[in-house]
């Protein structure tokens, strides 16, 4: 086996390459088509390349025609933050204590963490309308979507982050109690500056999974002005004859915060998903 | 610090999270169930008079035949792109388990499709798979097609269309959960069994599969609920068509509580789900427990 790998220094990085490019293929072929014109679009033979760049398909959409991209981007970008924030204040202390303290309960706490993970969210969504709308909370802001997708992000930091403090060793917090440490400061001098790296994976995923979400955001807020960028797509693929173009646009700038959290923090996103998944 | 201190300070720092669970979790479950069993419409959804239909909204689902339609498309959906994503994710795996530059880097590539919004995933594939689009564009220049094929207009071939769409999100994840379990396993056990004449076919079902038996299990459990509740993508390219035939639980119930404001029935779809995904979900915790992870 090794001789064949030797022999294959330059084949099988090669065909891994090639497979590669084929795989991820739907999305050069997006970022492609926002550049290309109406009529080239559609043209037999295919063009793999725009032969007339053209910029109208984002531009047109700064002034606020249909759907303003910039208000799409600035809305999504305060749901997933706002989620982000709500998610990772709860789950960071919880999972601190799900992971560093013996009580009754702790192993069902964990247990309605990882079962809340598998509901899908058409269980909550009507539910949550009532709920919201009772309170006031439907069409005029953010929060009610915010609210709901943290519902995602809470269980799968605690998680993840149980992983991380659990690990730590307990003489860290003996060590803190002597240096006159309570409970409290020795959770937020001592244990938490260690588990950023847990901390960073929690965050992306919160971020993302709201970043992502179409459902909550299309039904809870009322305001067009007010909807994230997918409902903006959404809404784009719901017209008779859709503009590709304009379509392609959207969806290449709501990659872009993923693309950025992909090179930025890919480390941290693949030890996340198996420690996250696998562990449980 | 006393063990009634530490008891005190341990449900201190858990109680938020789960106060939030409750109220934003817990609550919604119990009031799907008490929807599911009432006639809810636009009229009397936040007010006015709710009258009780025990498990009428349930068993007029059923007379109907769509809840065993939509069980059966979401479950003929799950199944197929759970086998597909398994096949292809251990492909890739495998692949860049071997020692050679730029595995890591390319494996991490792979990685972009599970981290995209279904949204984008979901139009990007509705245009590709346009009548007038690069796949057909490409199956008719390779000559395998004399006229371009409308795969959302019919059935079959657009439940294939959400079925590769789907899997393609799901390979990386099928990876990563599978390229952990090689790790595991020691390099020497392949030595030795070269050593003794074993083939690559060989090593690969006596030795690879059968050691790769736990992440196996738990991604095919975790990779079952995932996909039973995939929304976007389903929303995004047919919205259950044509004719429900790839109409999802997931899709349905939304249709019946947000297009049609049958609050009821939609809540009886969800429930159903829910149960199934909480029967899958015990048996993965039982799977946890026996790997004594929890």
């Amino acid at each position: 086996m090794r001789a064949m790998i030797k022999q294959s220094r330059w084949l099988l990085p090669l065909v891994s390459i090639i497979i590669v490019v084929i795989f991820l293929f739907p999305l050069y072929w997006l970022v492609v088509t926002s550049f290309k014109t109406e009529a080239e679009i559609f043209r037999s033979p295919q063009t793999w390349f725009p032969q007339v760049w053209q910029f109208k398909s984002y531009t047109e959409q700064l002034t606020g025609s249909s759907f303003d991209i910039v208000n799409g981007f600035r809305n999504s970008l305060a749901i997933a933050v706002g989620a982000l924030l709500v998610s990772t204040l709860l789950s960071i202390p919880a999972a601190y204590g799900v992971a560093r303290f013996r009580f009754p309960g702790r192993h069902s706490f964990i247990l309605i963490f990882l079962v809340t993970q598998m509901l899908p969210a058409s269980l909550l969504l009507t539910p949550l309308f009532i709920l919201f709308k009772n309170i006031g909370l439907i069409g005029a802001s953010y929060w009610s979507t915010i609210l709901a997708n943290a519902t995602a992000g809470i269980p799968f930091s605690v998680i993840i982050l149980r992983t991380y403090f659990a690990t730590l060793p307990k003489e860290m917090e003996e060590s803190a109690k002597i240096d006159g440490c309570n409970t409290f400061t020795t959770f937020t001098r001592i244990m938490l500056p260690i588990a950023v790296p847990g901390v960073v994976v929690a965050m992306v995923f919160s971020f993302l999974f709201a970043w992502g979400d179409l459902i909550y955001g299309m039904t809870f807020i009322g305001k067009e002005e007010l909807r994230p960028i997918t409902a903006g797509i959404y809404n784009f693929l719901g017209f008779q004859s859709t503009s590709w173009n304009n379509t392609m646009a959207f969806g290449t700038v709501s990659m872009l915060p993923v693309a950025l959290l992909f090179i930025f923090v890919q480390r941290y996103i693949v030890s996340g998903l198996t420690n996250g998944a696998v562990k449980g | 610090m006393t063990k009634a201190k530490g008891r005190i300070a341990g449900y201190l720092f858990v109680l938020p999270a789960l106060l939030y669970m409750i109220f934003f979790v817990g609550y919604p479950i119990i009031d799907n169930i008490r929807l599911s069993l009432f006639d809810v419409n636009v009229m009397n959804l936040t007010k006015g008079h709710q009258s009780f239909v025990g498990l009428d909204n349930y068993i007029e689902l059923f007379k109907e035949g769509t809840l065993q339609k939509v069980l059966m498309n979401t479950l003929i959906f799950t199944i197929s792109c759970l086998v597909l994503q398994f096949i292809i994710g251990l492909a890739f795996a495998m692949l860049f388990n071997l020692q050679f530059r730029s595995a890591q880097r390319l494996r991490g590539l792979v990685m972009i499709s599970w981290l995209l919004p279904a949204t984008i995933t979901a139009m990007m594939f509705k245009f590709m798979f346009s009548s007038g689009g690069i796949i057909n564009d490409f199956l008719m220049k390779l000559h395998l097609i004399s006229s371009p094929i409308d795969w959302l207009v019919s059935s079959g071939t657009a439940m294939f269309t959400i079925i590769l769409a789907n899997t393609w999100i799901g390979i990386p994840f099928n990876m990563m959960l599978l390229t952990a379990g090689l790790t595991t396993i020691p390099k020497d056990i392949y030595e030795s069994a070269a050593i003794d004449g074993a083939t690559a076919v060989k090593r690969f079902f006596k030795i690879t599969l059968p050691l790769l038996k736990p992440a196996i299990m738990s991604l095919l459990v975790l990779g079952f609920i995932y996909t039973f509740k995939v929304f976007d993508l389903v929303l995004i390219i047919t919205n259950g068509g044509p004719v429900n035939a790839t109409q999802m639980m997931s899709t349905y119930a939304y249709k019946l509580s947000f297009d049609q404001f049958q609050y009821s029935q939609g809540a009886a779809i969800s429930n159903v789900m829910f149960v199934l995904l909480l029967i899958i979900g015990v048996i993965y915790l039982r799977l946890l427990k026996k790997e004594e992870q929890l």
